[in-house]
């Protein structure tokens, strides 16, 4: 288990943002590297990232289980969190919700038996406006309707199948 | 029309970037602020009025003037971008579409702070603003508005973007500080304040995104003008971001002088209640603040039109008023069920809790259970008296003011809507009905009516 040279290099770029000796703060970034790269955040990856920065492998772990981004059991290769506080409820998240374990049959926190598919419930993304909403990866995906989520999910299993 | 300061530039083309942004008048009150000394910054600053953006409404040169000043101590300015109070989505919109401001805000207040190395931490949700941030500082340190001394004064300043990973938490400024070490965001103990003892324990300065946006129009127009605008000790312009069931939600900005009801019913603004609803109750400044009846949101208990600024939303204290708070401003139909509501906002709170404190652990814990079962037409009478006296009991005895965040809501939603809880309770196989009819609806006014404010 090891980073490519790119990200390797981020690392170093991540660490030179703070004072000399104080390189523990590269710790949450790092750990967001390393979900990109593995998908999720294995005690194996934790060790790694531990090892990178010179940390004991206790304060990895003390810090990725309490931020609710990262991953701590393998996901499918799509994750969809679908933002259930008031206002999302006010517009109607619950029906989402219902509507995607209904359509991709998988409950709250399960992946779907093709491993393309996770889902998760998380609170407010700072999206109220734009409600319902979900974040899937990198973006976040807003005014969700019943249509939209076919749609998002027919996208992803072309892409899904265009890199296989 | 209402004055616009920050987000008068935001429909233009490009001003996302560099070249647009400066051509449009950006970086001329950085231009402006290097010819003064950081201490006039400050003075000036708090001329202004400027009241923090971020929830609390400190006043922001009052707080900057806190900041220790020891030998051969590095002084630290970190922006928070965490933005998660739900509700709240105003600080997104700026950093998205005018990144530009925020840097030139951050640029003179690390300046005046004295702070070379400076923070904005962002939650990682936001993870493709953190790209357009990084890109609007690479340009800025290209034209030499960052780097090394500074437009010749002998200042160097570098900002740098910390992402979060999810964590209501680490909005508050300490919990912050601990996240941006590298640490689980657990609140501390105050004293010491971050004035004194903050990042790596150097005395440290945490603001909101908006508040060292405004910075820029307050170096512009001068601190005069600026404390002008708005009315009382609400000065300048706020950004309210409004949601639930609106016809147009969305980002405004505000000059402070217009009534709540013009807010929510005038084409300018949100466009009334959506699907021709009437209008049953608000949360006018983020989830924490309590919710208020429509009856007295739009007119205070003393028969006054209640005004979109800090001291008209808390007129009536706890009793009949609420707060500005971050101006996440939530607006309920009349489909709406306040139970279920506060239901799911004390989910989120037990889910946010740190779990330093037990009040707040439990407690949270405790509320959402017994609002679950309410909520599902399981509750008793009694449970209505358990949960107002489990809110109580957390108020004011934890480490941060979470918890207080969690029994606000809870309390008011109680003192205003006390029959919807007893009508759960009666009604066991209605108890999932979202329309009571039990309310003080507004009914939907004109529009030419709202701004003529009768
Ligand atoms: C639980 C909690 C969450 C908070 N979240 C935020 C936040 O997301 N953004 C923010 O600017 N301030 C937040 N605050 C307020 C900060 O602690 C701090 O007061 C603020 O950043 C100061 O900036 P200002 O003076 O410019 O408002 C939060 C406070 C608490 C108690
Ligand atoms: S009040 Fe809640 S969130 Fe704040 S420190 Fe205590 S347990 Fe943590
Ligand atoms: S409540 Fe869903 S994004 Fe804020």
């Amino acid at each position: 288990m090891k980073f490519s040279e790119e990200k390797l290099s981020k690392v170093q770029e991540i660490v030179a943002r703070y004072p000399e000796g104080k390189q523990k703060s590269a710790l949450i970034p790092v750990l967001h590297l390393a979900q990109e790269e593995w998908g999720w955040l294995s005690p194996e990856t934790m060790d790694y990232v531990a090892e990178l920065l010179q940390l004991k492998p206790v304060e990895v772990y003390e810090v990725a289980t309490f931020y609710s981004m990262y991953h701590l059991k393998p996901v499918g290769k799509y994750v969809f969190e679908v933002c259930q506080t008031g206002p999302c409820m006010l517009r109607g998240s619950d029906e989402i919700i219902a509507y995607i374990k209904e359509k991709l049959n998988i409950g709250v926190g399960e992946t779907t038996a093709d491993g393309l598919f996770t889902l998760k419930t998380v609170e407010c993304l700072g999206a109220c406006g734009y409600a319902p909403m979900m974040q899937m990866g990198k973006y976040f995906k807003e005014h969700l309707t019943k249509e939209r989520i076919d749609q998002i999910v027919e996208e992803c299993r072309q892409n899904a199948a265009a890199n296989n | 029309m209402g004055r616009k300061l920050l987000l008068d530039k935001a429909h233009i083309e490009g001003i996302r970037y560099y070249d647009t942004y400066r051509k449009n008048g950006g970086y001329a009150a950085v231009e402006k602020a290097f010819k003064m000394s950081p201490a006039d910054i400050v003075e000036e600053v708090k001329k202004s009025g400027l009241r923090g953006r971020g929830g609390a409404g400190f006043p922001t040169g009052l707080k900057w003037s806190f900041l220790a000043k020891p030998e051969g101590v590095p002084r630290y300015l970190v922006c928070n971008a965490d933005e998660s109070e739900p509700g709240t989505f105003k600080d997104r919109y700026l950093m998205e579409f005018i990144p530009h401001l925020l840097i030139e805000g951050l640029i003179i207040s690390s300046y005046a702070l004295g702070s070379h190395r400076t923070y904005i931490y962002i939650r990682g949700e936001y993870a493709w603003i953190v790209d357009i941030l990084e890109q609007a500082i690479a340009e800025a340190n290209q034209a030499g508005w960052l780097g090394k001394n500074i437009l010749n004064s002998g200042f160097d300043c570098q900002i740098y973007v910390q992402r979060g990973a999810g964590a209501y938490i680490c909005g508050e400024e300490t919990a912050l500080i601990e996240s941006l070490e590298g640490k689980r965001g657990n609140p501390r103990i105050k004293p010491p304040f971050p004035a004194v003892k903050g990042l790596w324990d150097s005395p440290t300065v945490v603001n909101n995104v908006e508040t060292l946006a405004a910075v820029v129009p307050i170096m512009n127009i001068g601190a005069e003008e600026y404390s002008k605008i708005g009315i009382g000790k609400s000065t300048g312009t706020k950004l309210i971001s409004a949601c639930g069931n609106l016809n147009k939600p969305g980002v405004y900005e505000i000059d402070m002088t217009i009534s709540v009801e013009e807010f929510i019913f005038s084409d300018e603004y949100c466009g009334g209640i959506a699907n021709g609803k009437r209008l049953k109750a608000c949360i006018p400044g983020g989830s924490s603040v309590p919710i208020l009846p429509a009856n007295l949101l739009l007119k205070t208990a003393k028969g006054e039109t209640r005004m979109m600024n800090y001291e008209s939303l808390a007129d009536g204290g706890f009793a009949t008023g609420t707060m500005m708070g971050s101006g996440g401003f939530i607006v309920l139909d009349e489909d709406q069920c306040v139970v279920r509501h506060t239901f799911s906002l004390a989910r989120f709170y037990r889910h946010e809790s740190c779990g330093q404190c037990s009040p707040c652990r439990e407690g949270t814990g405790w509320m959402e259970k017994i609002l679950n079962n309410i909520e599902n037409g399981k509750g008793k009478m009694s449970d209505i008296d358990l949960l107002w006296d489990i809110q109580r009991k957390i108020e004011g005895n934890t480490i941060c003011p979470l918890g207080d965040a969690a029994a606000w809501p809870v309390a008011a939603a109680i003192r205003h809507f006390r029959d919807e809880f007893e009508w759960h309770v009666t009604h066991p196989d209605e108890a999932q009905i979202r329309n009571f009819g039990l309310a003080h609806y507004a009914d939907p006014i004109k529009p030419a009516e709202a701004i003529a404010g009768i």
